[in-house]
């Protein structure tokens, strides 16, 4: 498969009346990982679920496209056959249905009709994975997300990205509130992806995560679109100066200018 | 004589319609159906607080048609099952293993019961027929319907299975059934509710009274799928004895309109019921039901679960009530009923109360109706799931406890499919 690219272009959307992306451009391919790391309340989350089609976000300028396809004019579910994947910040919990039935009903969704996985190859697929990352088997036959910690549906998430295989993953705060060891494992499910076929956006408030996920580059977002882009060294550079000096020297470039 | 309607006919027609159609049964059963007749013309359709029946016109069925001849024909029951089929509220096929008919189980026609005087003491203790409108058109006109009898201390379980099918031409069924489970004995009765599409309008009034002696079991089972041209009515009721146990499995989906009770009287100590009713209205069905437990004696105890799913305009109510009296000691009264509702037109009205007269005792009661989580079908949609296949699949998750703690394999099956047949309409 060819590698992938998402290019988000001069994007604007707003929730009601309120103006949330302020033109964000930002280009993600095949074998790149990104950070977009920002404060509370910057949109980063926003940014999220409006990539993967949320309905409540009102897109009022701008494209969204994967190898070319423009997703704005897709459904979630079209945009999670071309490839996108979202592990969500606040994944929903779903009572009755177990997560091995679900992640079984979503591969055949993505396949051709008349050719769904077999119960074997779906088993032996799932045990592989949730044993590379450290999960209880009995986790397949638990409702999907009830009464996990945060760390299990955080799990649960880097669980499905594996089993779906999508060419670009966008990762909404998968660290927070997850201790070292979760994060570890976490990382890892992310790092066996890596290649030509698979981008990653890494949205997270902290720059632990980047510890063991070596991004490529590094986005600083603010108020409805990113003022700063570098290396990995801009996280580091983030994580000792704090959030305050960007927006300090943001306004000493607006000022400048 | 067969398009009279309800208004335009006076007491003495319905007295000698009631001679001619059922002047050959025994003097107390013709006294009744007379009584009937007589209150009839004086009583009003039911008054259901969230049900107005005025608009529905009930009284331009031709409530007095003879019932037409029987449509389908039956097919033989699995091994060791007593099976009983009416078509248009006439027996059409009755089989008993010789195993049970030796044993004494006796599954027939009411009708062809009615000398008997066990069904001349207990019909219509726990039904009356001066309820309403519907009670007494029952009470006069009941065509036909089930009289089982188990008798008591039988070792084996005992299954049986009452199908009734109306055609499109059947305007008015009336039926009634009498169950009575002798002591010790444990039977499980499925029944099975069906009606022809592309009729006319057609009500359907059905009563069932069970009686479960001491030490007895009764596991009732029943699914209705009646065509949306019912207007039906469906009341059963059970009284138990010492440590008998009555569990109620009802599946509601036809009709378009359905009003359904199941009542519980724990009458003697250690008795206990449980009942998991579920539902599902599309459409534009409207579905009243109730369930109530009784707990009139020390050391009772009721479960009572409830989860529908409402989608298009369909419209639903359930209503629980769980009362114990003064005097009904140590005895714990539960309910727990909850809908989910598909759409914005769709409405649902959970409404529990408990009634307590008594201090030492538990009782729980909680409800809920709400909209599907939209947050949760975002999720599974981000997945590759289409829109309606993850609403189906939160529908699923959302019946699944109830639907699975449904004892009868074959029943649990049904109601299943009829589920996946609501989801899909």
């Amino acid at each position: 498969m060819s590698t992938p690219v998402l290019e988000i272009s001069d994007l604007h959307m707003r929730i009601d009346e309120k103006q949330i992306l302020k033109g964000l451009t930002l280009t993600i391919k095949g074998g790149e990982i990104h950070a977009v790391m920002g404060p509370n309340g910057t949109g980063k989350t926003s940014l999220a679920q409006c990539l993967m089609g949320h309905p409540r976000y009102q897109i009022t300028g701008g494209s969204v496209r994967l190898d070319g396809q423009d997703m704005l004019a897709m459904k979630p579910d079209e945009r999670a056959r071309h490839g996108l994947f979202l592990a969500m910040q606040y994944p929903s919990e779903i009572s009755g249905v177990t997560t091995a039935n679900f992640l079984r009903a979503a591969i055949n969704a993505r396949r051709e009709d008349g050719s769904s996985i077999s119960l074997k190859e779906f088993r032996d697929r799932l045990d592989e994975v949730m044993r590379y990352l450290d999960m209880d088997p009995k986790f397949a036959n638990r409702y999907l997300n009830e009464g996990f910690s945060g760390g299990e549906k955080k799990r649960n998430e880097i669980l499905q990205m594996l089993m779906l295989k999508p060419r670009i993953a966008i990762l909404d705060e998968i660290d927070s509130g997850l201790d070292i060891d979760a994060i570890k494992v976490v990382s890892k499910g992310v790092n066996s992806l890596k290649g030509a076929d698979f981008g990653a956006l890494i949205i997270t408030h902290y720059q632990r995560i980047l510890d063991y996920v070596r991004p490529d580059f590094v986005h600083i977002m603010v108020d409805g679109t990113i003022v700063k882009s570098g290396g990995p060294e801009l996280a580091l550079e983030l994580d000792k100066k704090g959030y305050e000096w960007v927006r300090t020297e943001l306004a000493q470039s607006t000022n400048q200018a | 004589m067969s398009e009279m309607i309800l208004d335009q006919t006076s007491q003495a027609e319905l007295n000698s319609l009631v001679e001619e159609r059922f002047g050959h049964e025994p003097e107390w059963s013709l006294k009744r159906r007379r009584e009937a007749v007589h209150a009839l013309l004086n009583l009003d359709w039911p008054r259901l607080e969230r049900t107005p029946l005025k608009k529905r016109k009930l009284d331009q069925i031709a409530l007095f048609q003879a019932v037409p001849a029987p449509g389908v024909r039956p097919t033989p029951a699995p091994d060791g099952w007593a099976e009983i089929w009416l078509d248009n509220n006439q027996v059409v096929s009755v089989s008993v293993p010789d195993t049970l008919s030796q044993k004494g189980v006796r599954l027939e026609a009411l009708n062809e019961a009615l000398g008997d005087p066990e069904v001349e003491a207990q019909l219509g203790r726990l039904l009356g027929q001066d309820e309403d409108k519907v009670a007494a058109l029952n009470g006069a006109l009941w065509q036909g319907g089930v009289f089982l009898r188990v008798p008591a201390h039988l070792r084996e379980v005992v299954q049986v299975s009452i199908r009734c099918h109306a055609t499109a031409e059947a305007q008015a069924v009336f039926s009634k059934n009498l169950i009575i489970c002798g002591s010790e004995s444990h039977v499980v009765v499925t029944q099975r509710l069906e009606t022809d599409d592309g009729g006319m309008k057609t009500m359907l009034s059905e009563n069932t009274e069970i009686i479960v002696e001491d030490g007895g079991r009764v596991d009732f089972g029943a699914i209705q799928q009646c065509a949306p041209t019912v207007e039906g009515f469906i009341h059963r009721s059970g009284a138990l004895g010492h440590d008998a146990v009555l569990n109620w499995n009802i599946g509601e989906f036809g009709s378009g309109l359905v009003v359904s009770d199941h009542v519980s009287h724990l009458n003697e100590p250690g008795a206990s019921t449980a009942s998991t009713t579920v539902f599902f209205g599309a459409g534009s069905q409207h579905q009243d039901y109730s369930a109530k437990s009784y707990h009139h004696a020390p050391h009772t105890t009721s479960n009572m679960v409830a989860r529908g799913v409402m989608k298009n305009k369909a419209r639903s109510v359930f209503t629980g009530l769980t009362q114990i009296e003064a005097g009904a000691k140590g005895s714990d009264g539960r309910q727990k009923e909850q809908t989910l509702m598909l759409s914005g037109d769709a409405r649902a009205d959970a409404i529990p109360s408990l009634i307590i007269d008594e201090r030492d005792v538990f009782a729980a009661h909680a409800a809920s109706a709400g909209p599907i989580d939209r947050a949760a079908v975002f999720y599974l949609t981000s997945r590759g799931l289409s829109e309606a296949e993850a609403e189906r699949m939160i529908v699923h998750g959302f019946l699944a406890p109830v639907i699975d703690s449904i004892a009868l394999p074959e029943l649990r099956d049904e109601v299943w499919d009829a589920v996946e047949r609501k989801i899909r309409a």
